[in-house]
């Protein structure tokens, strides 16, 4: 298995030089490599994506998985649904930050409590890019468009904040770079639980401003421990996703307790057993 | 001799309990009962009452008059008492529920001991028995003399028979967030997840509940979600999303008066319209509508047969007077087996090839959308081998009633010995072709619905350009069911 063989034949549709090829190229070195490892349970068929709606949705075209291209914000409880539906598959559910952070926000702030072993990765650029350019709940203040042409003049959303305050057992944010996404895929796809990845992005078209590299810092080499949660509200505080300097980035916080599959003796038995309701006869 | 009997009092007297022992030992001994229940959005206070209705012969719907009134609070008779009959006898007072349940037995002239058997299904057996007794022995008429007789109908609701339905055409999983008339089935199925190795899940809202519905239909569990209007509205979307990604799914929609929160407790039929409709875009769909328990779990048999069969969204329009109504039953449903058909692989809610890739030229839209329209008429056929609608009464005559859904019962009881017939039609879409015919054939076509505009008469003027009068549409949109004595009456004027 190589990340060769989880490609399609769908041509690319992303703008040239889009951050979204660093993702791509990342979650298929990730994926190929648990299934390299040849352990059981993570076959190629053993994993499964969900994608929404917007660019970070053309996932699903240039990804040669299973599973579904959703609708808007509703990646979540789709996901949910296929661990009830197979608790032995390796979800991964992709977003964008409209997706999960405007339409589909009640759902996220309920897949933290569910914890559900599922990985979730949201592809922030800051701004509605397929839609050219509209203001999210992450925009920073004073972006201005063609809908906002006053500029945005509210807060931006903290999504580190809001996932450690709703429980996330996993909560990491990596700048859009292939060794970053890989590294933290690897270490999500080891946690047992809700895993809630935030990859930041410029849209080169429509917000190049947004979080490039080189305002960003590395968690781990600044000696963030992991397991500190009042360590990791105070790291999430660093950054208020208005344009800013020195972006935290890395795992914030990693605890691990019961997930949602372990909570249910159906669930259970179904993964005692390896299959999921499809086989079961009654 | 139809017997009435209304139990009334505030919400947490009981009322409900006392009239579901009575209605299942009356069952018991051989007669038939039909019993609803009609309450308000409260927890504790307000009026809440049941209705029972007796015979020796099958009965689906209650009277407007009463015969005999238990009134556990003052409220009960101030509210009941121009509905009673001449010499109606009224028991009240101020004691516990089970008291009048012992008055009640004496009064119909039944073996204390099936009370007691009764009493022991309920928890606080020993206070129970004392105030039943009590009120057996207080009880000094013996008006009615009900026959013992052994008997092996069943007494129960709607939502019982969707809940049978489901579970014996192997339910997997079922998804709900609270909404008056659904919530039941989530009562009947959730307290045995176990012993019937299923998952029932309460999230967050609608769209979570059908989303997750359908997420685990696609890894090939037979899945299925309920709701009510306002939810059914919030589910719209996915429910186009699983029209076009041919994923199989069954909604329990259960009615109650819109528009909006409406009237949350009561019943109504004003959802034919969004049942057949909701959700955007163009894709096959199931619609279908029982009338008492036993249809209810047939259809939702048959609607896991065509979901997996065809892959599709298949919708159980039920609503509260069905849902929460009980039902003298007799014989077994006959169920529809269905395979697990669904497998995961690439499912695109982008219109996309049979390999789930997307795509948008004009070519591929068109192959698209012409193997949904294919696949629409497929369904047709098939739908057109089951019973798609039913002839009730006199078989020839030149009258007929065309309804569907709850109303069932009322006009099967109203039509009784009359020069009509009664076409209940079970499948709302696809709709019978052979509809048309049937209704040709009448000389006067009469339209019984619990809504006010009528929906129904509107398909068929749709489907088979027949052409319900205004003056033909007998409609009821109070939130309440048709009573069967002022519904025979509206037929008996519309009868020529």
């Amino acid at each position: 298995m190589t990340p060769q063989d989880l490609s399609t034949k769908n041509p690319s549709t992303w703008c040239p030089g889009c951050f979204n090829f660093q993702i791509l190229a990342a979650v298929k070195n990730a994926v190929a490599k648990e299934i390299a490892e040849g352990k059981p349970g993570k076959t190629k068929d053993d994993f499964a994506i969900v994608t929404g709606i917007g660019c970070h949705a053309k996932m699903f075209d240039y990804v040669n998985l299973s599973g579904i291209n959703t609708l808007h914000g509703r990646v979540l409880p789709t996901c949910l649904g296929m661990k009830v539906g197979n608790p032995n598959l390796n979800v991964i559910g992709f977003s964008g930050d409209g997706d999960a952070y405007a339409e589909g926000m009640e759902h996220l702030i309920h897949a933290a409590r569910y914890n559900s072993d599922f990985k979730y990765v949201i592809h922030n650029n800051q701004v509605f890019a397929l839609t050219v350019g509209e203001p999210t709940p992450v925009t920073e203040i004073g972006f201005a468009d063609k809908t906002t042409p006053l500029g945005v003049k509210l807060q931006p959303l903290n999504p580190i904040k809001l996932m450690l305050a709703a429980g996330a057992g996993f909560v990491a944010r990596v700048f859009a770079d292939i060794k970053q996404i890989e590294y933290v895929m690897q270490e999500a796809f080891k946690h047992k639980g809700f895993a809630f990845i935030e990859i930041i992005q410029p849209c080169i078209i429509f917000h190049p401003d947004a979080g490039f590299k080189e305002k960003t810092y590395s968690l781990e080499q600044a000696g963030h421990n992991k397991s500190d949660f009042d360590a990791a509200w105070k790291k999430a505080d660093e950054f208020d996703y208005n344009i800013a300097k020195n972006i935290p980035c890395g795992i914030f916080y990693q605890k691990e307790k019961s997930t949602f599959e372990d909570l249910w003796p159906q669930l259970q038995q179904l993964k005692k057993k390896g299959i999921g309701w499809k086989d079961v006869k009654r | 001799m139809r017997l009435n009997i209304v139990i009334g009092g505030k919400a947490g007297q009981g009322p409900n309990v006392l009239a579901n022992i009575l209605g299942d030992m009356i069952v018991k001994n051989g007669h038939y009962v039909f019993s609803s229940r009609d309450y308000g959005s409260v927890i504790r206070g307000g009026h809440n009452f049941n209705a029972l209705t007796i015979l020796d012969e099958p009965v689906h719907s209650n009277d407007s008059k009463i015969d005999i009134l238990v009134a556990l609070d003052d409220k009960t008779e101030e509210i009941h008492k121009n509905s009673l009959n001449k010499n109606a006898v009224i028991l009240k007072g101020s004691d516990r529920n089970m008291y009048y349940a012992g008055r009640l037995v004496k009064l119909l002239g039944m073996d204390f001991k099936f009370l007691e058997d009764e009493l022991k299904k309920l928890k606080k057996f020993d206070e129970n028995l004392k105030d039943a007794k009590r009120g057996y022995s207080d009880e000094k008429q013996n008006k009615i003399k009900l026959h013992n007789k052994k008997s092996s109908n069943s007494f129960s609701t709607g939502t019982q028979g969707v809940a049978e339905g489901a579970l014996k055409s192997g339910l997997d999983v079922y998804y709900a967030y609270p909404m008056t008339p659904a919530t039941p089935l989530m009562f009947e199925l959730a307290p045995k997840q176990l012993e019937n190795n299923i998952m029932v899940l309460e999230l967050e809202n609608e769209i979570a509940v059908i989303k997750a519905a359908i997420g685990s239909a696609i890894t090939g569990a037979k899945s299925m979600c309920g709701t009510s209007g306002g939810g059914f509205d919030l589910m719209a979307e996915a429910l186009s999303e699983a029209g076009i990604i041919e994923s199989p799914l069954v909604i329990y929609l259960a009615q109650r008066p819109g528009p909006s929160t409406g009237v949350p407790t009561y019943t109504g039929q004003g959802d034919l319209d969004a049942a057949r409709h909701s959700g955007h875009g163009e894709f096959p769909r199931l619609v279908v509508a029982p009338g008492d328990p036993i249809e209810s779990a047939e259809l939702t048999s048959q609607c896991f047969y065509f979901s997996q069969k065809f892959k599709m969204p298949c919708i159980i329009l039920s609503d509260k007077h069905l849902a929460e109504s009980f039902y003298t039953m007799q014989g077994k449903p006959k169920l529809a087996k269905s395979e697990k058909t669904a497998m995961l692989k690439r499912y695109n809610s982008y219109e996309h090839d049979e390999k789930g890739e997307m795509v948008e030229t004009s070519d591929d839209i068109n192959k698209a959308v012409e193997a949904r329209l294919k696949k629409a008429e497929r369904i047709r056929e098939e739908a057109e081998k089951f019973e798609m609608f039913k002839i009730h009464g006199k078989k020839d005559s030149r009258n007929i009633i065309v309804s569907w859904g709850s109303t069932k019962g009322a006009i099967l009881d109203a039509i009784k010995g009359k020069d009509a017939k009664f076409m209940q039609i079970l499948y709302i879409e696809p709709f019978s072709e052979k509809i048309k015919a049937e209704l040709e054939k009448a000389e006067n076509v009469i339209v019984v619905e619990n809504n006010a505009t009528a929906p129904l008469a509107g398909l068929i003027k749709d489907k088979t350009c027949v052409f319900v009068e205004d003056k033909n549409k007998i409609l009821r949109y109070d939130g309440r069911p048709f009573f069967y004595d002022e519904l025979k009456e509206e037929i008996e004027r519309r009868i020529r």
